[in-house]
């Protein structure tokens, strides 16, 4: 295009004709760098459209499947138990009823109010500020998860009830990676029959303990432990949690999280998590089951259930033509442990940079087309993860910090703030007057919290 | 105000002592973790007897992959309470929970006319009291009730309050170091080249020392404080460098 702007510019101008001639080399050169897209200087796929497999059928899976079928991409969604009822706290943001499109049958409850409790139970409401339509959605992982892989089937996406074993690492630029996994069909049973699968890309997004993140060595991460128990509690007692959610903190509940109360379908799930002290996570539980004692007097424990959660991305999400979404990558938020979303939005991401790389499946894609899908999450959503992790480095810290924490939760300019950035995902910027009165506020808080106890210590030696 | 934030020191990682059974955790947690020794105080003996809730009663209608019968098998003694509490420190398997009472604490936070000395309330004792009650919920920790919430906020205590007890001893203690500090470096100097107090302020170099020595005595109040703001400073940048470890191996234009 640069080259016939020069030559009708040559041809306007009476000026010097040589000095134009040098010209269109450079522009040519030019134009290619301009066209960054990777995608163009790969083959075109013949014959058939790019065939992309996602391991795991979570929101990560099922949101990237739907994507990528309706991109026009062959799309094998690889899950290995279609009833998971994945344990999890199962709260989901407002923004992400809207983004994903979610029926609102799938929300149990609307979660309006929420109680912050401190060490020394000083009990704060939360939620005054909140519209009308606003609230956190609670939902049960099976419900959800069935849902969003469902509705990637409908778009065209296979749907392989299988347990992924490992992958082939391709030969070379085009060649396809070979997947291995156990197929379970009506017809063989629980054994399941060895199966082999080429793609030419792969979305890994199975979950915290992630088979794809392994055999790309994307390494290690420090994960929390979450632990919790579904009780069923008299109706009396369901009706004050009927659109509320506690949160406990203290040492005694956990010494780096929070322990919570959280409504479900007909249920409440009470549960505590911790990265450094696992090993006394039963310990936790009971003291959270103990600070909530007279609101669950009367229940009974109809499930347990623990599971990892990732505090950091992997040191590696990519590798080749293999992406990591979701936990898998460890895309958790520190402070508030929250996952779906995050997961869902970056499984989508992460299809519609192959989407776009491939040009609707017609192209091979390369390692750059998902670099684009990091580039993207790590621009968009940084901001929300720094201050999720200030904030847990302040306020987690120990009781004092703890008590300051919910002292100013107490403040309805905090609490508008947290959660218009909780149920739209976008750090909020704010008065800077009363920025600045919340930044006294919170300088107080800890200092007196701090003081009390120094207090305290010298009180027990 | 006193820079309190930094003298208490950051919570460290302590490596678990138990090898963690969960590197697979779909599976549920093992019991045997139930007979490591209980070394915080908290009345573990509360939830498993007579409460009549959540303890004993476990129906589970799914079974899960582990047998983990959560009947509980913990009932140590939290014998390791060590403070001049003002309720009894009572053998923790008992029926009824103590809970922290005191003539004072009426209706979830303190009763100010109680307090008062020449009628008006006398801050230092609501102080005492609060602290006393924080160190009696932190080792005997109680149940959070609807019909009796504590609704005591920490700035209901004025600020001179606060200052007059906390502040204003450490600013002096803080204040004698930078003192003794400067009057001996200003000696030092004066002895090795001769120049005064009042060439000596003039000059960059000293001027640059004197807030050098503030900001010391400001920030290093401990020994373990060196230690404390070096690790501070690395906390800071960690989740940065985490983040960003997938772009290490890739050409630094692509960085962010």
């Amino acid at each position: 295009m640069a080259s016939i702007a020069i030559k009708t510019f040559v041809g306007l101008r009476q000026s010097s004709p040589e000095s134009h001639l040098p010209k269109p080399l450079p522009a040519q050169a030019h134009q290619r760098k301009l066209r960054i897209a990777a995608a163009k200087t790969s083959p075109k796929v013949t014959g058939r459209n790019l065939r992309v497999a996602i391991i795991g059928g979570g929101p990560a899976g099922g949101a990237a499947a739907e994507t990528l079928a309706k991109g026009g991409i062959e799309t094998f969604l690889i899950e290995r138990k279609m009833d998971n009822c994945k344990p999890c706290g199962g709260a989901i943001p407002l923004c992400m009823v809207g983004e994903f499109d979610l029926p609102l049958d799938i929300i149990d409850r609307r979660v309006t109010k929420m109680k912050m409790i401190s060490p020394s139970n000083v009990a704060v409401d939360i939620g005054q500020t909140l519209k009308p339509h606003e609230y956190i959605g609670m939902v049960r992982r099976e419900v959800l998860d069935a849902y969003l892989r469902e509705r990637a089937a409908a778009a065209g996406a296979a749907v392989i009830n299988g347990l992924f074993l490992k992958m082939d690492k391709p030969t070379s630029k085009t060649a396809p990676y070979t997947l291995h996994y156990t197929g379970y069909d009506g017809k063989t049973g629980g054994a399941g029959s060895k199966q082999i699968l080429e793609v030419d890309a792969v979305i890994g997004a199975d979950g915290a303990n992630s088979r794809v993140a392994k055999s790309i060595g994307a390494g290690d991460y420090e994960y929390a432990i979450a632990f919790q128990e579904r009780i069923k509690i008299p109706d009396d007692k369901m009706k004050y949690y009927e659109d509320l959610a506690e949160m406990y903190v203290g040492d005694d509940v956990s010494p780096d999280f929070y322990g919570w109360v959280f409504p479900k379908c007909d249920h409440v799930a009470v549960g505590t998590g911790t990265v450094t002290h696992k090993g006394d996570i039963k310990k936790f539980q009971s003291a959270t089951r103990l600070r909530a004692r007279d609101k669950i007097l009367g229940g009974k424990i109809i499930r347990v259930e623990a599971h990892p959660i990732p505090e950091h991305p992997r040191p590696k999400r990519l590798a080749g033509r293999v992406a990591l979404v979701g936990d898998a990558a460890g895309y958790v938020t520190k402070c508030s442990g929250e996952g779906i979303y995050f997961a869902a939005k970056s499984g989508r991401m992460c299809a519609e940079a192959i989407v776009e790389g491939s040009e609707n499946g017609k192209r091979m894609v390369e390692e750059g087309d998902l670099r684009k899908y990091l580039e993207k999450w790590d621009k968009t959503y940084w901001p929300t993860y720094k201050v999720l992790d200030v904030l847990q480095k302040v306020f987690y810290r120990s009781n004092p910090a703890r008590e300051a924490f919910v002292e100013m939760c107490a403040d309805e300019y905090v609490q508008k703030m947290t959660f218009d950035s909780y149920l739209y995902k976008k750090v909020a910027p704010g008065n800077p007057l009363e920025d600045l009165k919340l930044a006294v506020n919170t300088i107080g808080s800890l200092v007196r919290a701090n003081a009390l106890r120094r207090e305290m210590d010298k009180l027990s030696v | 105000m006193s820079m309190a934030l930094f003298s208490s020191p950051p919570k460290t990682h302590i490596p678990s002592l138990s090898p963690c059974p969960l590197s697979k955790p779909y599976l549920l947690v093992k019991p045997y973790i139930f007979l490591r020794p209980n070394s915080r105080p908290i009345s573990t003996g509360a939830t498993d007897n007579g409460s009549g809730a959540v303890g004993s009663a476990v129906v589970e209608e799914k079974v899960p992959k582990a047998p983990v019968t959560s009947s509980e098998p913990e009932p140590e003694p939290s014998t390791l309470e060590s403070n001049g509490s003002p309720a009894t420190a009572g053998s923790p398997v008992e029926e009824g929970f103590p809970k922290f009472v005191d003539p004072r604490w009426v209706g979830g936070t303190w009763d100010l006319t109680k307090f008062q000395t020449d009628g008006k309330p006398n801050w230092d004792t609501v102080i005492d009291a609060e602290v006393k009650r924080r160190k009696w919920l932190e080792d005997n920790p109680e149940s959070s009730n609807n019909d009796d919430p504590v609704v005591f906020d920490t700035s209901i205590i004025p600020w001179w309050a606060w200052m007059k007890r906390f502040h204003l001893p450490e600013a002096e203690l803080l204040n004698g170091r930078a003192a003794m500090i400067g009057f001996f470096m200003a000696y030092f100097v004066d002895s090795l080249t001769g120049v005064g107090l009042v060439d000596q302020m003039d000059n960059f170099f000293c001027k640059t020392l004197l807030f050098v020595a503030v900001a010391g005595v400001l920030v290093i109040r401990k020994n373990e404080d060196i230690e404390n703001v070096k690790k501070l400073i690395e906390e800071t940048t960690f989740y940065d460098k985490q983040w960003q470890a997938t772009w290490q191996d890739e050409s630094p234009s692509k960085g962010l």
